[in-house]
């Protein structure tokens, strides 16, 4: 008895721990699946996790999660120049779903959702240094209190 | 009391005063003035109608000094008919017995608790009710009188009409009655009716605004504040863009030809677009009409959009052109290449300053003509600001600023910044339409039917917008806030902006007409 239970006992030892944390493009493929707020919690978690979920495919996975058709690779090109896909969700896509969250996502909504952020990042090339506390932001109607009448 | 009273804000009620001095009631109130909101003992009828003589005799003898007595004060609740105007007639000294225990002694009013406890000394008494939109730090007050807002309209076209009848004696005394007016009304309404008093003044006095006055940086701080703040610019630009793209769809190669560049906001959009076309990006070339001024402003400006082009695969090329008058430009100026680019030219409220001298528009669009676009992008305001008679633009433009004015209103009490400097935006076309004439008055608005006339007869036919632009535009409004005060219209093919079912901004595309497309 005593023998069997000592070769269980090996044998539980013997198998390997298995660690998320180990295993990033594990974690990479999961967080991949989230909705934003639950992905906005997980990059919360830890150190690692959070510098995982700065990876630009699981927002590029999120930003176009509706949309059909696929995305083509010119638009990640053009995407990440301008920021990367998670500068683009937090800055525009993120604003523009709080605002009206009944809207349906569609591919004419990502497109207005680049304009949107492209024209920020030209105004911010074209302000450049800013002196004074707040630089102009053509984002900033995105962000102002509506009243909701 | 029976005498037959100037207009002042208060006074309408004191006629009334005769024969209704009945005593009955509650607590010995004037009914029919009660029913105005007004609570003024009957016994102290004579009294009160005493005292609203003498102040309006004050005011009207008075009224350029005593403007900022009345502002640096806080006044009784002015439903205490009595009691305001002592304090009133006590701030313009007028009232050199005054008697301190008089002012405690009045009736507190049963909502304001507050009405009663000052000192003798210290007149700076808080307003409960009036005041919940003032920090409780501020020492001024509103003092605010039922109906101001249309006796404000009233004095405004009043003072209008006696300028337009050059009874300048009149419409100088009228307009101080708009200031005073004006400052005491909250919100919107007042601050249009500052504005446009103080064009009046302007008018009155002569002294005509200078266009060149402002500083070229602060004159580009104020437009970006205003594309960044609201959403009539981004309007012009998206659907400009969209009727462009729509356009464009085949060629290889695009030169767009941008009547009035400022900071080149509506680029980058386009160039993201273009960037996004399947089957890959046209070479796009821009060229840029600026002004005088501005020259190295446009050359930093290429090298802005150069560095966004280059970093979303964008061909892109380059060239500025300034200019005193768009109706100087050559069409050899432009160094079209027809067979290898399909042009476009684009105006965004840039044609309608060519209309403050005469035969101009007429060249620009003979000039816009011979560079054969393919299409042409016009923006304008929606309002007819360039009537011959003044009394008639006056009233227009007051009509067309109040609407802009409330859509910029967004119900948070402390104004913000931005607002301050979308409506110092907006005050310096007020300013020129009201105050200015010949070559300095070039806010000359006027509608989408006069616009289409003019482009009609120099050649052009409209071009639909499509259903791709109205639901962009929508979208954009949707998320502009206003609580749905915005709309997009659809007009015979083109779009406009309004806000409460007010147009304020139209957008409209146009191709050379058949004939010469060929």
């Amino acid at each position: 008895m005593v023998e069997k239970s000592n070769n269980k006992r090996q044998r539980v030892n013997q198998v390997p721990k298995f660690s998320i944390n180990d295993h990033h493009d594990v974690l990479v493929e999961i967080l991949r699946r989230l909705d934003g707020p639950s992905l906005c919690s997980a990059a919360c978690v830890c150190r690692l996790w959070s510098a995982v979920a700065r990876n630009d495919s699981i927002w590029e996975e999120l930003c176009f999660r509706q949309v059909s058709p696929r995305p083509s690779l010119s638009l990640r090109s053009v995407v990440s120049a301008l920021g990367g896909y998670r500068c683009l969700y937090f800055l525009c896509i993120r604003p523009v779903l709080a605002r009206l969250p009944k809207l349906r996502w569609t591919r004419d909504q990502l497109q207005f959702s680049l304009s949107l952020y492209c024209v920020h990042y030209y105004e911010r090339l074209y302000v450049g240094a800013w002196l004074g506390d707040a630089p102009p932001s053509s984002l900033m109607f995105l962000r102002k209190p509506v009243n909701v009448v | 009391m029976k005498r037959s009273h100037q207009e002042t804000s208060v006074e309408e009620e004191a006629p009334s005063i005769e024969g209704s001095g009945c005593g009955g009631g509650d607590d010995n109130m004037d009914e029919l003035l009660a029913v105005l909101g007004y609570k003024v003992r009957s016994s102290d009828m004579a009294d009160v109608a005493q005292k609203l003589e003498q102040l309006e005799m004050v005011l009207s003898n008075d009224i350029g000094s005593s403007n900022n007595a009345l502002n640096d004060t806080v006044h009784y609740n002015p439903s205490d008919l009595s009691g305001w105007a002592h304090s009133m007639l006590s701030e313009l000294n007028y009232y050199p017995d005054l008697d301190p225990t008089r002012i405690c002694d009045l009736r507190p009013i049963q909502d304001d608790d507050e009405c009663c406890s000052s000192s003798n000394s210290n007149k700076r008494i808080r307003l409960g009710a009036w005041c919940d939109s003032v920090s409780s730090d501020s020492t001024r007050s509103v003092v605010l009188i039922e109906e101001t807002g249309v006796r404000l309209v009233q004095a405004l076209v009043a003072c209008a009409e006696a300028v337009q009848h050059e009874n300048l004696s009149l419409a100088d005394a009228l307009v101080k009655r708009v200031g005073t007016l004006a400052a005491s009304q909250a919100g919107a309404m007042g601050k249009v009716a500052t504005y446009f008093a103080e064009a009046l003044a302007r008018r009155i006095y002569r002294i005509h605004p200078s266009s060149a006055a402002i500083d070229p940086s602060f004159e580009e701080i104020l437009q970006m504040n205003f594309y960044d703040s609201c959403p009539y610019l981004k309007f012009a630009h998206f659907t400009a863009n969209q009727a462009i793209l729509e356009a464009v769809t085949t060629s290889r190669g695009v030169h767009v030809i941008d009547l009035g560049l400022n900071q080149g906001m509506q680029w980058p959009a386009l160039m993201q677009a273009l960037a996004l076309r399947p089957g890959g990006p046209p070479s796009f070339r821009l060229t840029g009409v600026g002004t005088l001024s501005n020259r190295d402003g446009i050359q930093e400006l290429g090298w802005k959009l150069a560095q966004l082009a280059h970093a979303i695969g964008v061909e892109f090329e380059f060239s500025g052109l300034t200019t005193e008058r768009l109706s100087d430009l050559e069409p050899d100026m432009f160094e079209t290449r027809p067979d290898s680019e399909t042009l476009v030219v684009n105006s965004v409220f840039e044609l309608h300053p060519v209309l403050s001298q005469p035969g101009s528009i007429e060249k620009l669009l003979a000039t816009v003509k011979a560079v054969k676009p393919s299409i042409v992008t016009v923006v304008e305001q929606e309002a007819n600001h360039n009537g011959a008679v003044f009394l008639d633009r006056f009233n227009e433009a007051l009509h067309y600023y109040s609407s802009l004015f409330d859509s910029l209103e967004d119900g948070v009490v402390i104004p913000s910044q931005d607002r301050v400097m979308s409506e110092i935006y907006l005050g310096r076309q007020i300013l020129n339409v009201v105050a200015a004439e010949g070559i300095d008055r070039i806010e000359r608005h006027e509608t989408l039917s006069q616009w289409r006339k003019r482009m009609g007869s120099a050649g052009f036919d409209p071009v639909n917008l499509g259903s791709d632009a109205f639901k962009q535009a929508s979208l954009l409004l949707a998320l502009s806030g206003g609580g749905d005060g915005y709309r997009v219209e659809e007009n015979d093919g083109s779009l406009m902006l309004a806000w409460q079912t007010k147009p304020l901004i139209a957008a409209s595309a146009w191709k050379l007409a058949a004939e010469l497309r060929r």
